[in-house]
């Protein structure tokens, strides 16, 4: 009985490494290619539209990269890296959640790795996405930037212009310059990625960048308000007031 | 080769003391042999064992009186010890009927026997502290060298370094691919790769290479990076015809190069031209490297690295007469290495001068 027909994109932006992922996997059967993508902007719209079971991913790309690529997919979609750099494969390997392919392709591991997302699309075992982007960040390097995705449209937010940061429930708002964008990640896990002498868990829902803070005000006993230049008011936890007076 | 030095020493030591006891003590010759030559072989043991308090009271300028004290009081000890030895086998040979009256005579040449042995053994300590210092010259050459081959060692690591693993694992995917669905481009890249390989081994090898070689190596990648990026990657070439004769080390524009195609062209989706600009100026080449670059992605974290690499060579060869430039406009990114401008050996002004002055 034949398998059902996985539903793969192709992330590289090489084309002639996407031809030569394409004329593998033709060769595996019971795979259809659905897309080929030259950059991360593109892999991202392509797995929002097209919602593959798989997406075969380069690491190093233009724009966005596979590892940024991989914290703006659908949880439910599964990924194979397929890359040159053994070092960061082998992040993406320690966080055994994804799999990855060396280039150049040997056809029998990337048709294992495809078989064990098929694996993993029958027992419908979601990617840990979250995990995964804090494992593959390479050490002691901070976020410059927060990617949100849109539908299918990815919003890059450079972190100076980034105002403040709520939690709400499982996602976070990040606001910036009066919009606020949502994101699928919890405050604790970007405040862990971001630069820890700018940015500040001044309460438990909130992260303050200290360059927007104008002033502390008093409004009750032991109670104390951030006011920030363009007015706005954040709450702020004895923990928070002490964490920001060591900053500043 | 020990033996022989120390049977040497010990006879000369021997006929020495036996000459003190036969003319200072009133011996006959054949009586003050008899003493003489065993104490020639203790002295000659003394005399080797100096080594010992030579290695322990180095000479060194904080320790000179502690040392000469050390000296002085073995070379008494040793002397005094060695005319009390005398002084028992004169007792013992006394023994016998035909040397009676041995140990006065010993009494008459001990003064003498003490002053001579402890100078001996100050003589013997002087050798020894020669001989210490040219060990430990030698020693410390045989450092040098090693720090020297360790260096060149570092030097070879750092230029194998700079052909990037990635950039063959990504040529022979391009050429996985193309063996697929065209025999014959998958062919011309092997020969591509294979030649690039060569050469840089070829011109790795070397300590100068010209501006031409390298510029040639250079080309080679560009067009192995061309198969595999296709349109994106244009290259424009401009280089000064006087230029290509002077001499630069080897492998020191590749790597730029390299850097300009993976976080230059390859980051932007539309590709660009890597413009590759050779000048002469004067008594200086300046050669830049100017590539797009896609201003979203601001940290070239491998670049910095492989730059700082380039900065170091150049430091440690050229010293102040050569430098590294960067400059990064919004879209682009301009590498420029300005070095002295030197050519083969005839062509040099000094070795003509050289030339002439042989002649006349």
């Amino acid at each position: 009985m034949p398998a059902e027909t996985l539903r793969v994109v192709i992330v590289d932006d090489e084309a002639l490494a996407r031809r030569g992922l394409r004329r593998d996997l033709d060769a595996l059967g019971g795979i259809e290619v659905v897309g080929e993508c030259a950059d991360g902007f593109e892999a991202v719209k392509a797995a929002a539209d097209l919602k593959p079971d798989l997406v075969l991913l380069d690491i190093r790309m233009p724009r966005l990269d596979g590892f940024e690529v991989l914290s703006l997919l659908d949880p439910g979609i599964a990924v194979v890296f397929v890359t040159a750099h053994d070092d960061q494969a082998v992040r993406a390997f320690e966080v055994n959640a994804v799999d990855y392919v060396m280039k150049p392709v040997d056809p029998e591991r990337l048709a294992r790795a495809v078989e064990r997302a098929r694996e993993r699309r029958r027992r419908r075992e979601p990617m840990p996405v979250a995990a995964i982007g804090a494992a593959l960040r390479p050490p002691g390097e901070m976020l410059s930037r927060i990617l949100v995705r849109d539908g299918a449209r990815v919003h890059v937010l450079p972190v100076d212009e980034v105002d403040c940061i709520e939690a709400q429930d499982d996602y976070i708002a990040v606001h910036v310059a009066g919009k606020a964008h949502l994101k699928q990640q919890t405050i604790g896990d970007l405040e862990a990625a971001l630069d820890p002498g700018r940015f500040v868990r001044i309460h438990r829902s909130w992260i303050l960048n200290i360059d927007r803070l104008d002033r502390i005000e008093l409004y009750a006993k032991d109670s104390r308000v951030a006011i920030l230049k363009d007015g706005r008011r954040l709450p702020l936890s004895r923990a928070g007031n002490l964490r920001l007076r060591e900053l500043l | 080769m020990r033996i022989g030095l120390f049977l040497t020493i010990a006879l000369l030591l021997g006929g020495l003391a036996a000459t003190i006891l036969a003319l200072g003590g009133g011996a006959g010759w054949e009586e003050a042999l008899l003493l003489g030559l065993p104490l020639g072989l203790v002295e000659g043991a003394i005399v080797l064992a100096a080594r010992y308090p030579c290695q322990s009271a180095p000479l060194r300028a904080s320790g000179m009186t502690r040392a000469l004290a050390t000296q002085a009081t073995a070379a008494l000890a040793s002397a005094g010890a060695w005319v009390i030895l005398g002084g028992i086998l004169a007792r013992m040979l006394e023994t016998l009927p035909r040397y009676g009256g041995a140990a006065i005579r010993f009494r008459g040449g001990a003064p003498m026997l003490v002053v001579v042995g402890a100078l001996v053994f100050l003589l013997a300590a002087a050798a020894h502290y020669l001989i210490l210092a040219l060990e430990t010259a030698r020693a410390a050459e045989v450092r040098g060298v090693e720090a020297r081959v360790l260096a060149r060692e570092a030097e070879l690591r750092a230029l194998r370094a700079q052909v990037d693993p990635h950039f063959l694992f990504n040529s022979l995917n391009s050429i996985a691919t193309l063996t697929g669905e065209d025999a014959g481009a998958a062919r011309r890249m092997c020969l591509l790769l294979a030649g690039f390989l060569r050469q840089s081994l070829a011109l790795g090898g070397r300590d100068r290479v010209t501006l031409g070689e390298e510029i040639a190596l250079v080309d080679e990648y560009l067009a192995i990076e061309k198969v595999r990026f296709g349109e994106r990657l244009l290259v424009a070439r401009e280089v000064d015809p006087g230029c290509e004769g002077a001499l630069i080390p080897p492998l020191l524009l590749q790597p730029l190069v390299e850097n300009a195609v993976r976080h230059g062209v390859a980051q932007r989706i539309e590709g660009g031209t890597l413009s590759l600009r050779a000048r002469r100026r004067g008594e200086e080449i300046a050669v830049t490297i100017d590539n797009p670059r896609n201003p979203e992605r601001t940290g070239r974290r491998g670049a910095g690295l492989g730059l700082e690499n380039v900065r170091g060579r150049l430091r440690s060869l050229y010293g102040e007469r050569a430098r590294l430039e960067v400059a990064t406009p919004p879209e682009a990114f301009v590498v420029t290495v300005t070095l002295p401008y030197i050519v083969e050996g005839p062509r040099t002004a000094a070795a003509a001068g050289a030339e002439v002055s042989l002649a006349g």
